[in-house]
């Protein structure tokens, strides 16, 4: 009798903690499924992209979905020189470094001095950035245009770079305000006890020790200035200033005239480079400044 | 080298009432190692950080070497201070760690590496200096914050719980380390504690706080033989000392059918102000075991190895029932529990205060 009750419990035992992980397993099926469709969603049309800028115009047409029977790199080289992607390109690469370098640097001094100080009207300012991020862009373009025309700096990289930085401000602030309220006060503390100044205090101790999420906040405010399309379509008027995405566009227009599809994808490839190379650069540190106030 | 004088300082929070630190005067010999002892929240860090500059002093003045710093910043006031969760620069070196402040004053390459490397030697960090704060230990990320203290050769070393993070057996071994430093490098030292055992242990003076307001500042001897008040002979000694408000007769203080005898003038000074109750302490060490004295119904006994404590509760004939009652008994036989036994204190070994203002008599 006792054999015969003891063996069934062992084995229900042993089939309950073999499914706990079946259990998991199932959840895990199901998410990695649902990421392994979303992979797909994004890399086939940017596969097709890639793949169509090395076609000819006419495969193209004759095989859309086959990969190229021949690398046409030439198409590159025409984008570039031809449709101006070069131009496009260094314009964006100076107005996107300068919008971002300006946008970490008051942000992060602006997140930095209403994490950490106190005074009054503190809570005033932080809500008004926080209220920027709602704010549609949209809405702003018309007095944009002429407050940037009264300055004098409609279709200046100068302009567009105030612009961008107000822009991304907000969120930076908001982002990087939490991750400095996370740091440690009492090294704040010692360092003040070591002599440090408030400037040297920010640029030698708190910045290094926000690494990370100064990081992830650059890496968001590249691919976003990078990506801009509105801003630059108005407050660059004019032929030849134009920047990435809208330089792009132009050249899609110019298509009905006279078609050169590989050349567009070509020059959609070059302007997704830089994105893509930030991201795979930097993945690691995307992550851990994601992850960062969570740890601690 | 310098002496510290505590005038009147006071430290009131924004919002709050009641000072975190009430008028506090306290004056620190050039040399000397002083520590700030008392329970949390008795305001013993925020007068330390007060000193460092940390915290705005509201009242009174702080002067260091007759020099008021009350209102200057904590850079202008050359102290070194080490925190209790040591606040290591995380992404710089050990030698970095210790050579910042250094460097922030412009001090020459060649003396910021001989200061360092000195201070290494010290604290046996030499091995360690190239790595980050996150690659050591406990312990030695301890050693780090002192090395940070010591390099700046200041005039006064603040420290804040340093070893509260630490390792039971580690925190002795490094608490009779930083005293010998301290001696050897005979820089006026604050040292903040909340353990009665390091205070007594590491001070020429110990200060006992309690809710903003010093107790009392002596010797830890002085503190343990003549403690001022009952929050200090509670506080000091381990275990604590047995404190009990008992009915007072004109002969001495009565627990239960014994009679402790007082002075005369204890008596008197005890039944001032109509009390009928005189508070008496006595600590589990100046006890004894024997045939006759308080009776105690053994609870607990805790057996140390060289002594042995008996715990117990013990029928005083005042209004609150049966009171606990330690008392420290040798080696030798212990009683059982549930046993009856009989204490009988030292005499002139008991602590006498008056029941209402806990002054001692």
């Amino acid at each position: 009798m006792q054999t015969d009750t003891r063996a069934p419990e062992k084995g229900t035992a042993t089939t309950g903690t073999r499914k706990q992980p079946k259990s998991g397993g199932v959840l895990n099926v199901f998410s990695h499924g649902f990421l392994a469709l979303w992979a797909i969603m994004i890399i086939v049309p940017l596969a097709w992209v890639v793949m169509t800028a090395f076609k000819s115009d006419d495969e193209i047409f004759t095989d859309p979905l086959g990969l190229p029977s021949q690398w046409h790199w030439e198409n590159f080289t025409r984008a570039w020189e031809k449709a101006g992607i070069g131009d496009y390109f260094l314009n964006t690469v100076l107005v996107v470094g300068g919008g971002v370098a300006l946008t970490m640097l008051l942000g992060s001094m602006a997140a930095y001095v209403l994490a950490r100080y106190e005074f009054r009207l503190n809570k005033f300012f932080y809500l008004m950035f926080v209220a920027g991020m709602m704010f549609p862009v949209f809405l702003a373009l018309v007095p944009l245009y002429f407050i940037v025309d009264n300055l004098g700096l409609l279709g200046t990289h100068f302009g567009l770079i105030l612009v961008y930085t107000a822009y991304s401000l907000p969120f930076t602030v908001f982002f990087l305000a939490a991750f400095f309220k996370t740091l440690p006060h009492g090294v704040a503390e010692a360092a003040m006890i070591d002599g440090a100044g408030h400037y040297r205090l920010f640029f030698q101790v708190m910045m290094p020790m926000a690494r990370s999420g100064l990081v992830s906040v650059a890496i968001f405010n590249i691919i976003g200035q990078w990506n801009q399309f509105l801003l630059p379509q108005v407050l660059m008027p004019g032929e030849g200033n134009n920047l990435l995405a809208d330089g792009i566009a132009s050249v899609a227009v110019s298509q009905r005239y006279d078609p050169d599809f590989s050349g567009l994808m070509a020059s959609m490839v070059i302007a997704m480079i830089p994105a893509f190379v930030a991201y795979v650069i930097f993945q690691r540190q995307i992550q851990a400044g994601l992850t960062a106030g969570a740890i601690k | 080298m310098a002496t510290v004088t505590y005038q009147g300082a006071s430290r009131i929070y924004p919002g709050t009432e009641k000072p975190a630190v009430d008028k506090l005067d306290l004056e620190i010999q050039d040399g000397e190692f002083l520590v700030l002892v008392g329970p949390s929240g008795c305001g013993k860090s925020t007068s330390l950080r007060m000193l460092a500059g940390l915290e705005d002093v509201d009242e009174g003045s702080i002067l260091i070497d007759d020099k008021d710093v009350s209102n200057l910043p904590p850079k202008a006031r050359d102290i070194a201070m080490v925190f209790q969760n040591y606040a290591l620069y995380p992404h710089m070196t050990v030698y970095e760690n210790m050579a910042f402040a250094l460097k922030l004053r412009k001090t020459p390459k060649s003396e910021i590496d001989a200061r360092v490397k000195e201070a290494a030697e010290l604290l046996q960090l030499e091995d360690y200096l190239k790595r980050k704060p996150k690659a050591l230990s406990g312990g030695q990320r301890q050693r780090v914050a002192m090395g940070r203290a010591i390099v700046r050769q200041p005039q006064v070393f603040l420290m804040d719980e340093p070893l509260s993070n630490l390792d039971a057996k580690l925190r002795v071994q490094t608490r009779s380390q930083i005293a010998s430093l301290q001696k050897r490098l005979g820089v006026t030292t604050v040292y903040v504690t909340h353990d009665q055992v390091e205070a007594m242990t590491m001070g020429h003076r110990v200060a006992v706080m309690l809710d903003g307001l010093l107790q009392q500042c002596d010797t830890p001897r002085a503190l343990y033989e003549t403690p001022k008040n009952v929050f200090v002979a509670g506080f000091m000694g381990s275990p604590a000392m047995n404190i009990k408000t008992v009915p007072l007769t004109a002969e001495g203080a009565k627990f239960g059918d014994v009679t402790i005898p007082l002075t005369r003038e204890q008596v008197e000074a005890a039944g001032v102000g109509d009390a009928k109750t005189v508070t008496v302490g006595i600590r589990p060490e100046h006890c004894k075991l024997g045939e006759h004295g308080i009776p105690i119904e053994v609870e607990l006994v805790e057996e140390l190895g060289s002594d042995a404590f008996v715990y117990g509760h013990a029928q005083l004939g005042n209004e609150n029932g049966a009171e606990r009652f330690v008392v420290r008994a040798g080696s030798g036989l212990l009683p059982q529990l549930g046993e009856t036994v009989f204490v009988q204190p030292e005499v002139g070994k008991e602590h006498v205060f008056h029941a209402e203002t806990g002054d001692r008599i």
